[in-house]
């Protein structure tokens, strides 16, 4: 398991992919890194774990072709299929909700892990920002999987969305607390996220020590 | 009754986010804003495969034409991180560039008043400076796009920086230095063209590399090779009918003088 992280869980692919993958973290020049690229997304839309890490291989992969020459060839790719993918949305989540639980899952890691210059890209918050509100309507917070997949992109991500536009974010919240207090057919676990994200930024991206005991001590255990 | 009202209040917000991502309207609001920009994405796409697996196509290619002046909003992600982060990179090399020419000018300043005079052209350096971001930018691709070959690769490696002579080896433009668009331009040309000098040998030709004798090629030489092609191309189609026609135009020039 800890091996897992080390191979940034690509054990899951063929022989063939793996090597390229393996190439593509040492040498990204020397391979198709559009290919690459469309690998680990067509990935994360299957695999819902992989997508949860993949921004990691796509950071080490974007790292090694920079410092090779300079190169932003891998960025542009998945930067670019990523927006093809996000035009789309609506027919893939009524196509599969896993794809589109993915989808949404691997775009938020990309943005917390691929920085220009140690900043958020610009050209991603309003993508975030629009998939997230999607997964805070009415129709999203019956799925269980939805709202798990929302809460869990906020903890990540949350305070530095808040940061590159604050005025969404209190959108998004009040979409997060009509939901908590109105909306009828939410499953007790889906009232409990939510409600444990509404203290997570209420206290400032945090959770105070009781809140924490209150949520988790029990499943701690 | 507050219920109520919230009720409807988020009613109200929930048709209206539906109205917002089940019609793309709010996001290809963004995108409209540049409709040239679709056209842009072309070109880009066109120069970017041109550099990542066949770059010798921009071996050819010294001209500083192209997508370079296009500066409203690409439409695809790829491109508006790009631009997004060249516009931080070029910010960070002005103030780099400013905090020298500040150094600069104290050292100067304080020869100066050790010796007595009066200079008043201190400030000099100051003003020459190019701030709009717009040209900078411009000027950023350009050297980009002249950095990101396969000859620009090996001029680095073959020639270390304190081995290169001015005027012999290729010296990127000062990007904010205040030149004319024209002089810009050409500088660019002229770099380019001397960085030719160490693109790789072509397969099949002769394998003498151009690198090894680059001491005895100056500027003038290479700026002449490429110039005289298309004259020389030109002269000899030409030189038949030129005979043939030189009388009728003297007899032209004649006739209107006379």
């Amino acid at each position: 398991m800890e091996n897992s992280s080390e191979d940034y869980r690509i054990q899951s692919f063929d022989v063939d992919t793996q090597k390229l993958l393996k190439t593509a973290l040492k040498d990204p020049s020397s391979v198709d890194l559009e290919k690459v690229s469309n690998i680990i997304v067509d990935q994360s839309l299957k695999d819902p774990l992989f997508s949860k890490e993949a921004g990691r291989i796509c950071y080490t992969i974007v790292q090694a072709e920079a410092k090779q020459n300079n190169g932003t060839v891998f960025r542009r790719h998945l930067l670019n299929r990523l927006q093809q993918e996000f035009k789309e949305r609506e027919e893939m989540r009524k196509r599969s909700l896993q794809e589109w639980v993915g989808y949404v899952t691997f775009i938020c890691n990309v943005f917390d892990y691929l920085k220009v210059n140690n900043m958020s890209m610009v050209a991603l918050v309003q993508p975030v920002y629009e998939c997230l509100m999607r997964l805070a309507e009415p129709d999203a917070l019956l799925n269980e999987e939805e709202v798990d997949c929302l809460v869990l992109q906020l903890h990540r991500i949350g305070e530095q969305l808040e940061k590159v536009n604050s005025q969404r974010m209190d959108e998004l919240f009040f979409l997060l607390r009509d939901g908590f207090l109105l909306q009828e057919g939410l499953t007790s676990m889906a009232r409990l996220l939510l409600l444990e994200i509404l203290e997570f930024r209420a206290g400032g991206w945090m959770l105070s020590s009781t809140a924490h005991k209150y949520y988790y001590s029990e499943i701690a255990d | 009754m507050s219920h109520r009202y919230r009720a409807t209040r988020s009613d109200a917000r929930i048709s209206d986010l539906k109205h917002r991502s089940g019609g793309t309207s709010r996001w290809s609001h963004c995108r409209k804003r540049g409709i040239d920009g679709s056209l842009r994405t072309h070109s880009d796409e066109d120069v970017d495969d041109g550099l990542s697996d066949s770059r010798h196509s921009s071996f050819t290619t010294p001209e500083s034409a192209g997508p370079v002046s296009r500066c409203g909003r690409p439409s695809d992600w790829g491109s508006q991180v790009e631009n997004e982060e060249m516009r931080q990179d070029v910010h960070r090399d002005m103030q780099r560039y400013r905090r020298r020419i500040l150094g600069a000018e104290v050292s100067q300043r304080e020869r100066k008043a050790s010796s007595g005079s009066s200079g008043s052209c201190d400030s000099r350096e100051g003003e020459n400076i190019e701030t709009d971001e717009a040209v900078l930018m411009r000027r950023q691709k350009q050297i980009s796009y002249g950095k990101n070959t396969l000859a620009y690769d090996r001029y680095i490696k073959e020639v270390p920086k304190h081995m290169r002579q001015p005027g012999v080896h290729p010296k990127t433009p000062n990007k904010f230095r205040k030149y004319s668009r024209r002089s810009w331009d050409q500088q660019i040309k002229l770099w380019r063209v001397k960085l030719h000098a160490w693109d790789p040998p072509a397969e099949g030709s002769q394998e003498n590399t151009l690198s090894d004798n680059i001491e005895e090629l100056d500027l003038e030489d290479i700026v002449d090779i490429e110039l005289d092609f298309p004259a020389l191309a030109d002269s000899e189609n030409a030189s038949t009918s030129l005979l043939v026609n030189s009388s009728s135009a003297e007899d032209q020039d004649y006739s209107s003088k006379g």
